[in-house]
Protein backbone atom coordinates (compact mmCIF):
# COMPACT_ATOMS: atom_id res chain seq x y z
CA UNK A 1 0.00 0.00 0.00
CA UNK A 2 1.53 3.64 -0.93
CA UNK A 3 0.36 5.72 2.16
CA UNK A 4 2.00 2.61 4.08
CA UNK A 5 5.15 2.74 2.59
CA UNK A 6 5.19 6.86 2.55
CA UNK A 7 4.34 6.69 6.14
CA UNK A 8 7.04 4.25 6.82
CA UNK A 9 9.70 6.44 4.97
CA UNK A 10 8.32 9.12 6.75
CA UNK A 11 8.72 7.43 10.24
CA UNK A 12 12.35 6.00 9.50
CA UNK A 13 13.31 9.63 8.45
CA UNK A 14 12.26 10.13 12.02
CA UNK A 15 14.09 7.41 13.87
CA UNK A 16 17.45 8.68 11.64
CA UNK A 17 16.62 11.85 13.55
CA UNK A 18 15.72 14.38 10.24
CA UNK A 19 13.96 17.25 12.63
CA UNK A 20 11.87 17.96 9.52
CA UNK A 21 10.76 14.56 8.72
CA UNK A 22 8.62 15.12 12.64
CA UNK A 23 7.15 18.04 11.30
CA UNK A 24 5.80 16.12 7.73
CA UNK A 25 4.69 13.33 10.04
CA UNK A 26 3.05 15.38 12.30
CA UNK A 27 1.40 17.11 9.47
CA UNK A 28 0.09 14.35 7.55
CA UNK A 29 -1.31 12.68 10.61
CA UNK A 30 -2.80 15.43 13.09
CA UNK A 31 -6.22 15.67 11.28
CA UNK A 32 -6.91 12.57 11.45
CA UNK A 33 -6.03 11.79 15.12
CA UNK A 34 -7.76 14.28 16.27
CA UNK A 35 -10.75 13.45 14.18
CA UNK A 36 -10.69 10.07 16.24
CA UNK A 37 -10.26 12.41 19.47
CA UNK A 38 -12.94 14.29 18.80
CA UNK A 39 -15.26 11.79 18.16
CA UNK A 40 -13.78 9.41 21.29
CA UNK A 41 -14.03 12.45 24.01
CA UNK A 42 -17.02 14.87 21.97
CA UNK A 43 -14.81 18.18 23.67
CA UNK A 44 -12.82 19.76 20.71
CA UNK A 45 -10.73 21.62 23.66
CA UNK A 46 -9.92 18.10 24.96
CA UNK A 47 -8.70 16.36 21.92
CA UNK A 48 -6.69 19.13 21.22
CA UNK A 49 -5.15 18.56 24.89
CA UNK A 50 -5.07 15.41 24.21
CA UNK A 51 -3.75 15.36 20.46
CA UNK A 52 -0.42 17.25 21.59
CA UNK A 53 -0.18 14.35 24.71
CA UNK A 54 -0.09 11.68 22.18
CA UNK A 55 1.97 13.07 19.93
CA UNK A 56 4.74 13.07 22.78
CA UNK A 57 4.28 9.89 23.28
CA UNK A 58 5.12 8.94 19.76
CA UNK A 59 8.01 10.88 19.83
CA UNK A 60 9.08 9.10 22.21
CA UNK A 61 8.27 6.37 21.59
CA UNK A 62 9.55 6.34 17.74
CA UNK A 63 13.06 5.38 18.56
CA UNK A 64 12.14 1.94 19.74
CA UNK A 65 9.59 1.37 17.10
CA UNK A 66 10.19 -1.68 14.96
CA UNK A 67 7.71 -1.60 12.04
CA UNK A 68 7.89 1.48 10.43
CA UNK A 69 5.21 0.68 8.13
CA UNK A 70 2.64 -0.26 10.63
CA UNK A 71 2.56 3.35 11.82
CA UNK A 72 -1.28 3.77 11.57
CA UNK A 73 -2.05 1.27 14.19
CA UNK A 74 0.97 2.00 16.23
CA UNK A 75 -0.54 5.63 16.30
CA UNK A 76 -4.41 4.66 17.80
CA UNK A 77 -3.30 2.73 19.79
CA UNK A 78 -1.47 5.32 21.57
CA UNK A 79 -4.33 7.92 21.25
CA UNK A 80 -6.57 4.77 22.23
CA UNK A 81 -4.50 4.31 25.44
CA UNK A 82 -4.67 7.89 26.01
CA UNK A 83 -8.45 8.14 25.69
CA UNK A 84 -8.66 5.52 27.74
CA UNK A 85 -6.60 7.10 30.64
CA UNK A 86 -8.64 10.39 30.12
CA UNK A 87 -11.82 8.46 30.39
CA UNK A 88 -10.60 6.55 33.85
CA UNK A 89 -8.92 9.57 35.64
CA UNK A 90 -12.61 11.56 34.36
CA UNK A 91 -15.31 8.80 35.69
CA UNK A 92 -12.57 7.45 38.34
CA UNK A 93 -14.13 3.91 37.93
CA UNK A 94 -12.05 0.48 37.75
CA UNK A 95 -11.02 -0.53 34.01
CA UNK A 96 -13.43 -3.42 33.03
CA UNK A 97 -12.74 -5.77 29.88
CA UNK A 98 -16.10 -5.01 27.86
CA UNK A 99 -15.18 -7.10 25.06
CA UNK A 100 -17.79 -9.63 24.05
CA UNK A 101 -16.77 -11.41 20.99
CA UNK A 102 -19.73 -11.94 19.08
CA UNK A 103 -20.11 -13.76 16.13
CA UNK A 104 -18.70 -13.34 12.52
CA UNK A 105 -21.61 -11.27 10.73
CA UNK A 106 -21.57 -10.25 7.68
CA UNK A 107 -21.52 -6.19 6.52
CA UNK A 108 -24.72 -5.28 6.01
CA UNK A 109 -25.88 -3.04 3.57
CA UNK A 110 -25.17 0.34 6.01
CA UNK A 111 -21.17 -0.10 5.48
CA UNK A 112 -21.31 1.42 1.78
CA UNK A 113 -24.29 4.20 2.47
CA UNK A 114 -23.29 6.25 5.40
CA UNK A 115 -21.19 9.23 4.24
CA UNK A 116 -18.72 10.71 6.91
CA UNK A 117 -21.28 13.61 7.92
CA UNK A 118 -23.84 10.99 8.75
CA UNK A 119 -21.63 9.18 10.69
CA UNK A 120 -20.07 11.80 12.54
CA UNK A 121 -23.17 13.43 13.46
CA UNK A 122 -24.24 10.41 14.94
CA UNK A 123 -21.33 9.15 17.07
CA UNK A 124 -22.76 10.58 20.14
CA UNK A 125 -25.31 8.34 20.11
CA UNK A 126 -22.96 5.25 20.09
CA UNK A 127 -21.16 3.97 22.58
CA UNK A 128 -17.27 3.95 23.27
CA UNK A 129 -16.59 0.43 22.19
CA UNK A 130 -18.97 0.85 19.16
CA UNK A 131 -18.10 4.59 18.48
CA UNK A 132 -14.29 3.72 18.14
CA UNK A 133 -14.69 1.12 15.86
CA UNK A 134 -16.43 3.02 14.05
CA UNK A 135 -14.23 6.24 13.89
CA UNK A 136 -11.39 3.89 13.10
CA UNK A 137 -12.84 1.57 10.31
CA UNK A 138 -15.24 4.27 8.88
CA UNK A 139 -13.34 7.77 9.44
CA UNK A 140 -9.77 6.38 9.19
CA UNK A 141 -10.36 3.85 6.59
CA UNK A 142 -8.20 1.66 9.03
CA UNK A 143 -8.45 -2.02 7.70
CA UNK A 144 -10.25 -4.69 9.71
CA UNK A 145 -6.95 -5.75 11.17
CA UNK A 146 -5.42 -2.97 11.50
CA UNK A 147 -8.15 -1.69 13.92
CA UNK A 148 -8.44 -5.07 15.30
CA UNK A 149 -4.99 -4.28 16.28
CA UNK A 150 -5.56 -1.11 17.76
CA UNK A 151 -8.54 -2.27 19.68
CA UNK A 152 -6.60 -5.04 21.00
CA UNK A 153 -9.51 -7.79 20.01
CA UNK A 154 -9.70 -10.56 17.18
CA UNK A 155 -11.52 -9.44 13.56
CA UNK A 156 -14.20 -10.98 14.56
CA UNK A 157 -15.28 -8.86 17.47
CA UNK A 158 -14.36 -5.50 15.76
CA UNK A 159 -16.61 -6.84 12.68
CA UNK A 160 -19.86 -7.66 15.54
CA UNK A 161 -18.95 -3.99 16.78
CA UNK A 162 -19.70 -2.69 13.37
CA UNK A 163 -22.71 -4.20 13.12
CA UNK A 164 -23.75 -3.38 16.40
CA UNK A 165 -22.42 0.12 15.69
CA UNK A 166 -23.98 0.51 12.78
CA UNK A 167 -27.46 -0.35 13.44
CA UNK A 168 -27.55 2.12 16.83
CA UNK A 169 -25.96 4.61 14.45
CA UNK A 170 -29.29 3.83 11.94
CA UNK A 171 -31.49 4.19 15.08
CA UNK A 172 -30.10 7.46 16.19
CA UNK A 173 -29.95 9.08 12.70
CA UNK A 174 -33.76 8.07 11.83
CA UNK A 175 -34.15 10.11 15.35
CA UNK A 176 -32.44 12.87 14.28
CA UNK A 177 -34.39 12.93 11.06
CA UNK A 178 -31.47 11.57 8.62
CA UNK A 179 -32.69 8.81 6.16
CA UNK A 180 -30.59 6.19 6.60
CA UNK B 1 -5.31 8.14 3.33
CA UNK B 2 -6.69 11.45 2.11
CA UNK B 3 -5.39 13.94 4.54
CA UNK B 4 -1.94 13.28 4.12
CA UNK B 5 -0.91 16.04 2.06
CA UNK B 6 1.88 18.83 2.89
CA UNK B 7 -0.89 20.90 3.22
CA UNK B 8 -2.36 19.24 6.03
CA UNK B 9 0.23 20.72 8.09
CA UNK B 10 -1.63 24.26 8.58
CA UNK B 11 -3.89 22.30 10.95
CA UNK B 12 -1.42 21.59 13.49
CA UNK B 13 -1.55 24.08 16.26
CA UNK B 14 1.44 26.46 16.71
CA UNK B 15 1.30 24.89 20.38
CA UNK B 16 1.63 21.92 19.54
CA UNK B 17 4.66 22.66 16.86
CA UNK B 18 6.31 24.97 19.62
CA UNK B 19 6.02 21.84 22.01
CA UNK B 20 7.30 18.93 19.52
CA UNK B 21 10.07 21.38 18.18
CA UNK B 22 10.76 21.34 22.22
CA UNK B 23 10.36 17.92 22.44
CA UNK B 24 12.47 16.88 19.32
CA UNK B 25 15.44 19.22 20.38
CA UNK B 26 18.86 17.99 19.66
CA UNK B 27 20.87 20.27 21.34
CA UNK B 28 18.73 19.48 24.32
CA UNK B 29 19.51 15.62 24.08
CA UNK B 30 23.11 16.73 23.94
CA UNK B 31 23.37 18.87 26.52
CA UNK B 32 22.19 16.03 28.67
CA UNK B 33 24.60 13.65 27.22
CA UNK B 34 27.51 16.34 28.55
CA UNK B 35 25.84 17.11 31.87
CA UNK B 36 25.63 13.46 32.17
CA UNK B 37 29.33 12.68 30.90
CA UNK B 38 30.81 15.43 32.55
CA UNK B 39 29.06 14.10 35.73
CA UNK B 40 30.10 10.28 35.48
CA UNK B 41 33.95 11.56 34.65
CA UNK B 42 34.19 14.21 37.14
CA UNK B 43 32.66 11.33 40.05
CA UNK B 44 35.58 8.52 38.36
CA UNK B 45 38.49 11.12 38.77
CA UNK B 46 37.48 12.24 42.58
CA UNK B 47 37.28 8.55 43.15
CA UNK B 48 40.64 7.80 41.96
CA UNK B 49 41.97 11.12 43.67
CA UNK B 50 40.35 9.53 47.17
CA UNK B 51 41.84 6.18 46.07
CA UNK B 52 45.24 7.39 45.72
CA UNK B 53 45.78 9.57 48.73
CA UNK B 54 48.57 8.52 50.29
CA UNK B 55 47.86 9.45 53.90
CA UNK B 56 44.53 9.11 55.24
CA UNK B 57 42.46 11.50 54.40
CA UNK B 58 40.89 13.85 57.51
CA UNK B 59 36.97 13.02 58.02
CA UNK B 60 35.61 15.84 56.71
CA UNK B 61 37.36 15.73 53.42
CA UNK B 62 36.32 12.37 53.37
CA UNK B 63 32.49 13.28 53.52
CA UNK B 64 33.42 15.93 50.85
CA UNK B 65 34.87 13.76 48.80
CA UNK B 66 31.77 10.96 49.17
CA UNK B 67 29.40 13.79 48.53
CA UNK B 68 30.92 15.13 45.24
CA UNK B 69 31.19 11.76 43.85
CA UNK B 70 27.26 11.36 44.88
CA UNK B 71 26.81 14.85 42.65
CA UNK B 72 28.18 13.18 39.62
CA UNK B 73 26.71 10.33 40.18
CA UNK B 74 23.55 11.71 40.56
CA UNK B 75 23.92 13.81 36.97
CA UNK B 76 25.12 10.94 35.51
CA UNK B 77 22.19 9.00 36.55
CA UNK B 78 19.62 11.55 35.92
CA UNK B 79 20.91 12.37 32.41
CA UNK B 80 20.57 8.57 31.88
CA UNK B 81 16.81 8.51 32.85
CA UNK B 82 16.37 11.68 30.65
CA UNK B 83 17.56 10.45 27.66
CA UNK B 84 15.77 6.50 28.36
CA UNK B 85 12.44 8.30 29.17
CA UNK B 86 12.21 11.36 28.63
CA UNK B 87 14.15 12.45 25.12
CA UNK B 88 15.24 9.18 23.57
CA UNK B 89 18.07 9.31 21.51
CA UNK B 90 17.61 9.11 17.48
CA UNK B 91 20.21 7.23 14.68
CA UNK B 92 22.03 10.50 14.59
CA UNK B 93 21.29 11.54 17.95
CA UNK B 94 23.23 7.80 19.22
CA UNK B 95 26.37 8.05 17.10
CA UNK B 96 26.75 11.78 18.15
CA UNK B 97 26.40 11.31 21.40
CA UNK B 98 28.66 8.23 21.39
CA UNK B 99 31.29 9.79 19.90
CA UNK B 100 30.93 12.56 23.01
CA UNK B 101 30.87 9.40 25.23
CA UNK B 102 33.98 7.78 23.49
CA UNK B 103 35.80 11.26 23.66
CA UNK B 104 34.89 11.66 27.43
CA UNK B 105 36.44 8.28 28.40
CA UNK B 106 39.48 8.38 26.57
CA UNK B 107 40.32 11.51 28.32
CA UNK B 108 39.29 10.45 31.82
CA UNK B 109 41.24 6.83 31.33
CA UNK B 110 44.25 9.14 30.18
CA UNK B 111 43.68 11.37 33.13
CA UNK B 112 42.82 9.02 35.52
CA UNK B 113 45.82 6.44 34.99
CA UNK B 114 48.09 9.65 35.26
CA UNK B 115 46.85 10.91 38.74
CA UNK B 116 47.39 7.37 39.66
CA UNK B 117 50.75 6.87 37.98
CA UNK B 118 51.86 10.22 40.13
CA UNK B 119 49.69 9.56 43.49
CA UNK B 120 49.54 6.21 43.63
CA UNK B 121 51.40 2.28 43.64
CA UNK B 122 52.03 0.37 40.46
CA UNK B 123 48.55 -1.49 41.61
CA UNK B 124 46.45 1.49 41.63
CA UNK B 125 48.00 2.34 38.01
CA UNK B 126 47.44 -0.86 36.78
CA UNK B 127 43.31 -0.95 38.22
CA UNK B 128 42.72 2.81 37.26
CA UNK B 129 43.97 1.86 33.78
CA UNK B 130 42.31 -1.36 33.49
CA UNK B 131 39.17 0.50 33.97
CA UNK B 132 39.40 3.05 31.91
CA UNK B 133 39.83 0.30 29.52
CA UNK B 134 36.88 -1.40 29.92
CA UNK B 135 35.10 2.10 30.16
CA UNK B 136 36.59 3.29 26.78
CA UNK B 137 36.11 -0.67 25.24
CA UNK B 138 32.21 -0.38 26.18
CA UNK B 139 31.94 3.44 24.72
CA UNK B 140 33.18 2.10 21.76
CA UNK B 141 30.90 -0.35 21.44
CA UNK B 142 27.86 1.75 22.06
CA UNK B 143 29.29 3.98 18.77
CA UNK B 144 29.74 0.90 16.92
CA UNK B 145 26.22 -0.23 17.50
CA UNK B 146 24.76 3.33 16.77
CA UNK B 147 26.74 3.42 13.35
CA UNK B 148 25.39 -0.20 12.60
CA UNK B 149 21.58 1.16 13.34
CA UNK B 150 22.48 4.19 11.64
CA UNK B 151 23.43 2.53 8.66
CA UNK B 152 20.70 -0.26 8.87
CA UNK B 153 17.87 2.92 8.61
CA UNK B 154 19.81 4.76 5.59
CA UNK B 155 19.62 1.26 3.69
CA UNK B 156 15.79 0.91 5.09
CA UNK B 157 15.03 4.87 3.85
CA UNK B 158 16.70 4.51 0.55
CA UNK B 159 14.81 1.32 -0.18
CA UNK B 160 11.62 3.01 1.12
CA UNK B 161 12.46 6.26 -0.98
CA UNK B 162 12.57 3.83 -4.06
CA UNK B 163 9.10 2.32 -3.35
CA UNK B 164 7.24 5.72 -2.55
CA UNK B 165 8.82 7.41 -6.25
Amino acid sequence: MSSDVHDGLLVVRCQLGEREAFRELVGAWHAPLCRYLRGMVGSPHLADDLAQEVWIAVVRGLPRLRQPERFAPWLFTIARRTVTDQLRQMYRVPETSLDVVGDVVADDELSGVLTTMQIEAGLSGVPPLEREALILFHLQDLPLVACAEVLGVPPGTVKSRLHRARRMLRTTLAERGYEA
Amino acid sequence: MSEQNPAAQRGVPEELERALAAEVSLRSRMRHIAVGLAGGCAATLIAVLWATEPDPLPARTQVAFAGLIAIGAAWAGLAGWVLSRRRPLFARDRVLGARLALGATVLTTIAGTALAAVRGATADVLVTALGGVLFTAAAALVLVRAQSRRRELLRLRDALQRDDS
